[in-house]
């Protein structure tokens, strides 16, 4: 997207917020249309349930508009959205039985003494392409992203799925920058370490047959 | 010289372009001599990739959309009756 063409959308934005305010509903209707695929995107990939995900949204979506007096436009809206997102997300989450999280430590790169790395890592990078749209391989995916703890996921999600920058990340999640960039580089490790369990033993069955 | 330590603490910053060219040059030097860094920094990226190709294509379903819908609709009758 253009720069010109973010500036554009961001001033639509920024009408259509204060249309609200001024309590335009045919605002609502469109702020809702703008965002409710954004919505529903992020809380079903924090829930990884439909139904949670449809509560959810309507809820954010009734959240707007009750709470959109106290919208002071210090952050862009769009980060505004996204904090009542997670934090209706996380109110399910809690209501419901929490699974144990797996350490994310355990599945750090480990080196030895002099700083070399102590496992064989295999390049599995070129044999994706055929498996990327295998079911089989979406679940593997959305199974390891289902095990990452709360705050890495978060700034994966937004960050890496949502491609928001990180600057915008800190500023939906009240993090540093650092913060930022620490936390999504330990979601990656984690995540590679996850995949390459999968496709490994896919390449070594390939080889077999 | 840099060790692998280094350099997948390193991965990050390079793979967002934003290390300077020292240590740019240091790193892609360990990358020479180094295969199993070459296969972390692989498979680092295509995790990436493979996640978000995944996770970035959710729709919302038909019957959520209709829920959603009718919802707003509903709710827009209310405030109009205000």
């Amino acid at each position: 997207m253009s720069f010109t063409q973010q500036k554009e959308d961001k001033e639509i934005e920024e009408a259509l917020v204060r249309d609200l305010q001024a309590g335009d509903l045919d605002a609502y209707d469109k702020i809702a249309t703008l965002y409710q695929k954004k919505i529903y995107a992020l809380s079903f990939n924090l829930m990884r349930n439909q139904m949670d995900a449809q509560d959810v949204t309507q809820e954010v979506l009734l959240t707007l508009f009750r709470k959109i007096n106290t919208f002071q436009g210090k952050s862009a809206f769009s980060s505004w959205v996204y904090r009542i997102t997670l934090n209706a997300s996380y109110m399910k989450l809690r209501s419901k039985k929490k699974e144990p999280n797996v350490s994310i430590d355990e599945l750090l790169p480990s080196f030895n003494g002099a700083g070399f790395q102590q496992e064989k890592i295999q390049d599995w990078s070129g044999s994706t392409e055929s498996l990327l749209f295998t079911n089989e391989t979406r679940e593997v995916i959305k199974k390891a992203v289902d095990l990452l703890p709360e705050k890495e996921k978060v700034v994966f999600l937004l960050r890496d799925v949502e491609c928001l920058s990180t600057e915008k990340v800190s500023e939906i999640l009240d993090l540093t920058v650092p913060a930022v960039k620490s936390r999504l580089h330990r979601a990656r490790l984690f995540l590679r370490k996850k995949l390459s369990g999968y496709f490994e033993e896919y390449n070594s069955q390939k080889g077999e047959a | 010289m840099i060790c692998c330590k280094e350099c997948i603490d390193l991965l990050y910053d390079y793979f967002e372009g934003s290390l300077d060219q020292d240590t740019t040059k240091s790193l892609e030097e360990h990358f020479e001599d180094c295969p199993p860094c070459i296969a972390f920094l692989n498979t680092y990226k295509s995790t990436t990739l493979l996640c978000r190709d995944t996770l970035n294509q959710i729709e919302i379903p038909d019957e959520v959309r209709h829920t959603l819908q009718s919802f707003l609709k509903e709710h827009k009758k209310e405030q109009e009756k205000k």
